[in-house]
């Protein structure tokens, strides 16, 4: 599955790429919990264009994490179909990347040697090799880094490292697991700014789930809104603005009150299950 | 590791002398006993007639051939049970059907002290050298493979998941994630299986031998020296604390990303 693919400069231009489509439809995933069946995704459907962006919030638990390592192919037990580009998913693949909630850096390797890791399964003379490395550490700003050992980093340096290795072998996909959910306010906030840049530049497909409706809609084509038991979407809101945005437009303040008022919404009749009492019949 | 703390660090000295203080002590009551005449001399033999024989059996040579013996035969066996070990606990860790095959005989084996096999080893193999090198081999084979198979376990989800995100292929699966996520635990266990070693060596010396340190004590003790015996003991510590010591630092050297 080696995809030999000539590597992009992080400059390739957006409009040149017509790969890194998603098409998910009729998802569904059971975990068996004690015995029994938990559907943790139900019928999902979901068409990605290639090099949007598309944000995916919702309550925890509602199967965000799970709809992402289906989606790079780490869990293959599922019904329904995803489709990249009309290549059905089935396994991991380096046309798809996932940046982890945590950082996931191997502690023994300093942060060179951990983008490399996303480099092995690739025949790249050795001096190719250190180029890409130290072009992708530049790209997150971490050029004087390389030699250093993850517990050395901070912790946005860390996710920062992780999301180089991400890109590394520039995936037509990057799934983006809560990447910047341990950042205090204010390096979150410009590493968002980075990852736009870098979005813009390298014109991935990028599928990321945050908890935080602010940077959804600031960095987000479309917001996806799950919700729970068992996880389905319950709204997709476009953003119609142009990147990179203003955080003071009306439109985002909008747009974020109305996705507040959609996840905090009262459950359904029908979710009964949402709140059950141990011990008590449910109804 | 951190350490709790424990006041003001007292200087080296007194440090140095609550280590000894025990070993001190035994060699004093040691010393009061056998001069105490409660025993016979020849049985609990003064301290300062084993310095004289240990001394004795350095200067003349006798001590050297016992030794080397001895540690041929560790160095010997200890790298053949070690290198087994270690790749018969990465299979089983690694390969379902390597451990379906393996794990049932080798938890039963393990359960078994090395010397029980002893009778059985001298019947097959030739009774000086190859017989005490499997000895050893066998003593250090079985902890060496249990660390590894659970330190391979143990390898986090977490990152056998990232080795399959970027479909790392064998190879670098093996010496960038497997070896060094293992250091640790295996240096361990190695370290279990060179004291085993060690001691199953002089057990086997101490039964079946023309050389080495347990026939050393052996013959010292059909002859009646307690003295050379108790050199021997004395030589035996010795030699495994110095072992045991340098596989620590070792340990320590190549865990050094854990103190992160
Ligand atoms: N390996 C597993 N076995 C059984 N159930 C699981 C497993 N992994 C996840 N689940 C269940 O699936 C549901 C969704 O989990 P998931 O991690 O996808 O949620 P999430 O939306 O990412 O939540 P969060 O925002 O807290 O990260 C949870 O109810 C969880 O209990
Ligand atoms: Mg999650």
């Amino acid at each position: 599955m080696t995809d030999h693919r000539p590597l992009r400069g992080p400059a390739t231009d957006k409009a040149a790429r017509r790969t890194g489509a998603v098409r998910i439809s009729g998802l569904s995933k059971r975990y068996a919990m004690g015995g029994k069946a938990m559907t943790v995704l139900d019928d999902i459907n979901l068409s990605i264009r290639p090099g949007e962006f598309v944000s995916i919030v919702g309550p925890s638990g509602c199967g965000k994490s799970t709809l992402l390592r289906l989606i790079v192919g780490l869990d293959t037990d599922y019904d329904g179909e995803i489709r990249l580009d009309d290549t059905r998913v089935a396994g991991t693949g380096l046309e798809r990347g996932l940046v982890f909630q945590d950082h996931r850096l191997f502690p023994w390797m300093t942060v060179a040697k951990n983008v490399e890791v996303a480099l092995l399964n690739q025949k790249l003379p050795r001096d190719r090799r250190e180029r890409v490395i130290s072009e992708h550490l530049a790209l997150v700003g971490l050029s004087d880094f390389g030699d250093a050992y993850p517990h050395q980093l901070s912790g946005g340096m860390a996710q920062r490292a992780a999301i180089a290795r991400a890109l590394a072998n520039e995936p037509k996909v990057l799934a983006l697991d809560e990447p910047l959910g341990a950042l205090d306010a204010l390096t979150r906030v410009k590493v968002q700014a980075e990852l736009q840049r870098i979005w813009m530049e390298a014109g991935t497909t990028m599928i990321m789930v945050t908890h935080d409706v602010d940077e959804a809609l600031f960095l987000g084509d479309r917001v996806v809104v799950m919700s729970p038991r068992p996880g389905r979407i319950a709204r997709i809101v476009d953003v119609d603005l142009p990147h990179p945005r203003d955080r003071a437009s009306p439109l985002l303040h909008r747009l974020k009150d109305e996705i507040l008022a959609e996840l905090t919404r009262e459950p359904r009749e029908d979710d009964g299950t949402l709140v059950t009492f141990p011990g008590r019949p449910r109804g | 590791m951190p350490m709790p703390s424990r006041g003001p660090a007292p200087s080296r000295l007194p440090a140095m002398a609550i280590r000894i203080a025990p070993i001190a002590g035994i060699l004093i009551l040691w010393e009061i006993a056998a001069l105490s005449g409660i025993w016979p001399r020849q049985v609990l033999v003064p301290l300062e007639q084993v310095g004289a024989t240990l001394l004795a059996l350095a200067s003349d040579g006798e001590l050297a051939r016992h030794l080397s013996a001895s540690l041929y035969r560790l160095a010997s066996g200890f790298l053949v049970g070690s290198v087994i070990g270690v790749s018969t606990g990465a299979a089983m860790a690694l390969s379902r059907n390597v451990h379906r095959l393996l794990w049932p005989t080798f938890s039963c084996v393990r359960q078994v002290p090395v010397i029980a096999f002893i009778p059985l080893l001298i019947l097959f193999f030739d009774v000086e050298d190859s017989f005490k090198i499997v000895v050893v081999a066998m003593a250090s084979f079985f902890p060496s493979a249990l660390a590894t198979h659970d330190a391979v376990r143990d390898i986090p989800e977490s990152h056998r998941e990232v080795a399959r995100l970027y479909r790392m292929p064998t190879a670098p699966f093996l010496v960038r994630l497997i070896l060094p996520a293992t250091v640790p635990q295996v240096l361990t266990g190695l370290r279990l299986g060179l004291t085993r070693g060690w001691l199953s060596l002089v057990a086997a010396e101490l039964l079946a031998a023309d050389s080495g340190l347990g026939q050393m004590m052996e013959m010292g003790r059909q002859l009646f020296q307690i003295d050379v015996v108790l050199a021997g003991v004395f030589v035996t510590g010795l030699i495994g604390f110095l072992l045991d010591n340098s596989m620590v630092r070792v340990e320590r050297h190549l865990s050094r990303w854990r103190t992160a």
